[in-house]
């Protein structure tokens, strides 16, 4: 562990950090080296005994999905870097990107070796054009070091890297969303199954891994699994990077192991809520993740509590919000950008997203009546789990959340015929 | 073929390994609802309609993306299905304009059908509703977005079936929309089977819109006689006005699957075309035709013809048939005048065209309905007898005296315009048997009014030697008579045709009796689907 105690950000306070030199004079690319020398196999299950799960909010583990892949096809395999970083509250994988490229690209290596890929591609989302070259910077250097396209390291692997800039779809976060992207076609989740690990990028096995994911990886080659499965509770194993954000004294992405209780991260790391004013909820994850209250932020910050909880653990990147927010209208922000972002292909998502976000917006004007809260939870029933893809029910769990938890605040809404709290601060 | 044995709502039944739950609930007699899905193109699962719950599973599936796997029980008729379906109507109604009462979809309208069936009786949407303007894309059709429930079928059938993209999804998240490509229009000649698939009133057909109600209308089982192919159809027939109003594409998988093609759809105009032969009649010599009998023009024609005969042999006589006529007219013709009068000049004209060929289906070539029929049946020269071109050279050097054409044509479909010209002017007697006017007919001296493929019954076989029914339709007004009855008439007044008015199933037991090639079939044999000759039937694919 480096001397600021951090895993994953151990360097990017550092003057170049996003240069060869830098990385490698902190022992970057030394993991390819041991990847390299090893079988693929050894690898995958390395990645597997270590716990690691993706860090793009679905949380699933990391081995397992490279296990996928079959071992005997005569088709090329892709592995997929997933820069789409665009749920609302999400800016954990830009600072990567922008810091420590040559960690993200090491690990889309290492990954790629693992599961029989010869070819890389980081989709990153259109908006982070500037990260985007920094990274094709951190490749060009790696390809002059031999770390990227023919024989890397001598070893006889080869493994081209390319990068692919999205056009500002949030759905292209979906993997097969994304997939469907790089094919060059509407960014439109496909039906499932068959996985990506089977059929994906241009109909072969493919593997989408979240940025943090992969940057996580190695430093579990390089230090053993056992390590990484050490640090945090069971089976949320890991260094985390948690972007936080709202009404903190220091927003920003902190480095601390799975599961450290919220409170902890709002008011050691965040600095606190300004003013010391009380905290009314936090989105935990990501706007797709339903809304703490203040009085349940006493939870560790890691998937399997978080679900305990109602919640998801999402991205790990909370929003915090004082009593100064109307959360009505931060219901009706999250709704607005789900509707903007629904692709529109499957029926509950694209109508009922939509209606979502007009029935908020009814009852924070104030002409809303008692009746559109029981349709607005009825229609978060009727789109979930009936969609294509996962969007539908990052629209739904949100908008129900902020309507249970805080229905006395939506009913003032209806009853006074405004906004009781003003236009809040969260826009 | 591997099979699997599954259950829908408790019915045991076995399916092809790989068919999905709306399939095997068709088999099974359970009706699993669905929008986007279509056998004849590929899985979208868009609609969401279809969900079905698995005995054991958590979540509901999409019906037409899951195959049913052995021993699985696939449940529709449950509370949680039942309330999955009720969300996807009241979703796709929300900006739905509900104008049934002027939406030429009304009435067979799947979106209308499953509202009425399963769909909530009123909407908790209380928001103005997303408009669109109505829109010409081309290819016929007219485009009404606020009815579109984008279930992407014709996006998918240029896509796919057509090979092209000239209409594509755009937009997204509620603001999705169906468009033509940067303001392109459709120009596929596939396109008017989108109207057919449209399972709401989104993209209508220009040509039958306002024209009359669904419910209206008498569907009759029909083949295509634009081209070889055969395609069956439905024609769309409005019986208070006698009158047909469309025609749609009927299934059959071993000609047409699903699909039609705008040629043929359009057929039905020339049907009504207000120039049409509607009574006999003759000139005797002098320009302009003056209205006659049937009895009269029969009996002058009969006259005229055995006059020739006798003065110059059945080698002065020529008989230029036809393959747009039926296997029944055809067979009446070469029993008629080659068996019985012994006249060996007997032949048909081609129509052959450059095929338009589309990803999944063929415009064939050969404008002959039923080419192969007339040849196995032998529209063609007797023993000494002389082809089309001779036949015309022969007529224009004074060889022939007269002329019998069972459907005219524009003069360069008989061989060089000219000596066809010069051939029409020579003859002492020509005779032309039509339902439109051309300048064949121009020409005539009898002019026997013929009916167009909607008035008469026969059978027709296609370039796969598939023998297939079109059903007569109706009797458009006016004095004409269908073919197989005016060679019957000719055949009697030539003292060639002994027997009483036989009808086209009679006339195809006797085909099928003397030439081998039918033998086997009958009416009951051909059903509504065809059957191929015997002959054909190594070759009779899919397709």
């Amino acid at each position: 562990m480096s001397a600021n105690g951090r895993v994953l950000m151990a360097t990017v306070d550092l003057p170049g950090s996003h240069t060869l030199d830098v990385y490698r004079k902190h022992g970057g690319y030394e993991a390819l080296a041991t990847a390299l020398s090893k079988q693929p196999d050894e690898i995958i299950d390395v990645v597997k005994r270590s716990g690691l799960r993706g860090r793009g909010g679905a949380g699933f583990p990391t081995g397992t999905k490279w296990g996928f892949v079959p071992k005997s096809t005569e088709k090329p395999k892709y592995m997929c870097v997933n820069a789409d970083e665009s749920e609302p509250g999400a800016f954990k994988d830009r600072l990567l990107c922008a810091k420590d490229p040559h960690q993200v690209l090491e690990g889309t290596l290492i990954g790629s070796y693992a599961i029989g890929a010869r070819r890389a591609y980081i989709y990153i989302r259109g908006e982070f054009a500037e990260e985007a070259r920094i990274l094709q910077a951190a490749i060009d250097e790696a390809r002059a070091a031999g770390l990227v396209g023919k024989n890397i390291l001598k070893s006889g692997y080869d493994c081209e890297v390319t990068i692919y800039l999205g056009a500002g779809a949030y759905i292209c976060g979906e993997e097969t969303g994304l997939i469907e992207s790089i094919e060059g076609k509407r960014g439109e989740p496909r039906l499932k199954p068959p996985f990506p690990a089977l059929v994906g990028l241009f109909g072969c096995p493919t593997v989408v891994n979240n940025v943090e994911t992969l940057a996580c990886v190695p430093h579990i080659v390089k230090r053993g699994w056992e390590w990484f499965a050490a640090i945090g509770p069971e089976r949320n194993t890991g260094p985390k990077l948690y972007g936080l954000s709202g009404h903190v004294n220091r927003p920003g992405v902190y480095e601390a192991p799975m599961g450290i209780p919220l409170r902890t991260l709002i008011d050691e790391y965040g600095g606190g809520v300004p003013g010391g004013r009380p905290i009314k909820g936090v989105i935990p994850g990501g706007a797709s993740c339903p809304v703490l209250t203040g009085e349940e932020i006493d939870i560790p910050m890691d998937f399997d509590s978080l679900t305990r909880a109602g919640s998801l653990f999402g991205t790990g990147t909370p929003v915090v919000m004082d009593d100064t927010t109307c959360m009505v209208r931060a219901a009706w922000i999250t709704a607005r950008f789900f509707a903007h972002e629904s692709c529109g292909q499957c029926t509950p998502c694209r109508e009922g997203c939509g209606w979502l976000q007009r029935l908020l917006w009814k009852i924070e004007t104030g002409n809303g009546v008692e009746r559109d809260l029981d349709v607005l939870l009825s229609v978060t029933d009727q789109i979930e789990g009936n969609t294509i893809c996962a969007l539908g029910d990052a629209a739904a769990w949100p908008a129900r959340g902020f309507a249970k938890k805080y229905r006395d605040e939506f009913l003032r809404h209806i009853r006074e015929k405004r906004c009781p709290i003003g236009s809040g601060s969260l826009h | 073929m591997a099979t699997v044995k599954v259950k829908v709502d408790g019915r045991e039944v076995v399916v092809e390994k790989g068919t999905n739950m709306i399939e095997a609930g068709k088999k099974a007699g359970v009706l699993v609802p669905s929008f986007c899905y279509h056998p004849g193109l590929p899985v979208v699962g868009v609609c969401r309609i279809c969900l079905c719950e698995v005995e054991g599973r958590p979540k509901l599936v999409a019906g037409c993306a899951t195959p049913v796997e052995e021993g699985m029980h696939v449940i529709t008729r449950s509370a949680k299905v039942r309330e999955a379906r009720r969300a996807v109507m009241e979703f796709l109604l929300i900006h739905h304009p509900l104008d049934c009462p002027m939406c030429d979809k009304g009435g067979e309208c799947t979106l209308q059908d499953y509202t009425i069936m399963m769909g909530p009786a009123h909407s908790r949407f209380e928001f103005e509703k997303t408009t669109w303007p109505e829109e010409d894309v081309g290819g016929k059709l007219i485009l009404n977005k606020n009815r579109c429930i984008l279930c992407l079928r014709c996006v998918n059938l240029c896509k796919e079936v057509a090979g092209e993209d000239e209409i594509a999804v755009l937009g997204r998240g509620e603001e999705t929309y169906i468009g033509t490509v940067a303001g392109r229009k459709i120009t596929n000649e596939l396109a008017g089977n989108i109207a057919d698939i449209c399972p709401v009133g989104a993209l209508t057909s220009k040509d039958f819109r306002f024209r009359a109600r669904p419910w209206e209308l008498q569907p009759v089982p029909s083949v295509c006689t634009l081209c070889s192919k055969g395609c069956n159809t439905s024609v769309g027939y409005h019986p208070r006005r006698n009158e047909i109003v469309r025609i749609t594409a009927r299934e059959n998988m071993d000609v047409n699957q699903w699909w039609i093609c705008d040629r043929g759809r359009g057929g039905f105009h020339p049907v009504h075309a207000p120039d049409r032969l509607t009574a006999p009649a003759g000139r005797n010599g002098t320009p302009g035709s003056a209205p006659t009998s049937w009895k009269g023009a029969t009996a002058a024609i009969a006259l005229s013809l055995r006059a020739i005969l006798t003065r110059h042999g059945q080698t002065s006589v020529g008989v230029v048939a036809s393959a747009e006529l039926t296997n029944e007219e055809c067979f009446l013709t070469r029993s008629i005048f080659r068996d019985t009068l012994g006249i060996p000049n007997l032949d048909f004209p081609a129509r052959p065209q450059p095929p338009v060929v589309y990803k999944q289906f063929t415009i064939e070539g050969d404008q002959n309905p039923n080419t192969r029929g007339a040849r196995a049946i032998g529209i063609a020269p007797g023993p000494q007898g002389l082809g089309l071109a001779d036949m015309m050279r022969a007529a224009a050097e004074g060889g022939i005296h007269a002329l019998i054409f069972l459907r005219g044509g524009p003069l360069d479909r008989f061989g060089d315009p000219a000596i066809v010209a010069r051939a029409l002017a020579q003859v002492e007697l020509l005779v032309v048997v039509d339902s439109h006017p051309s300048p064949v007919s121009e020409r005539a001296h009898w002019i026997l009014p013929g009916v167009s493929f909607a008035e008469r019954e026969g059978t027709y076989t296609n370039s796969k030697g598939r023998v297939q029914r079109a059903r007569k339709v109706f009797t458009v007004r006016g004095d004409t008579r269908e073919d197989w009855r005016i060679l019957q008439d000719l055949g009697r007044a030539l003292g060639a045709w002994t027997t009483d008015d036989l009808g086209p199933e009679q006339i195809f037991q006797r085909l099928a009796l003397a030439h081998p090639a039918f033998s086997g079939l009958n009416y009951t044999v051909l059903g509504e689907m065809g059957a191929p000759l015997a002959a054909a039937k190594a070759d009779v694919a899919v397709g």
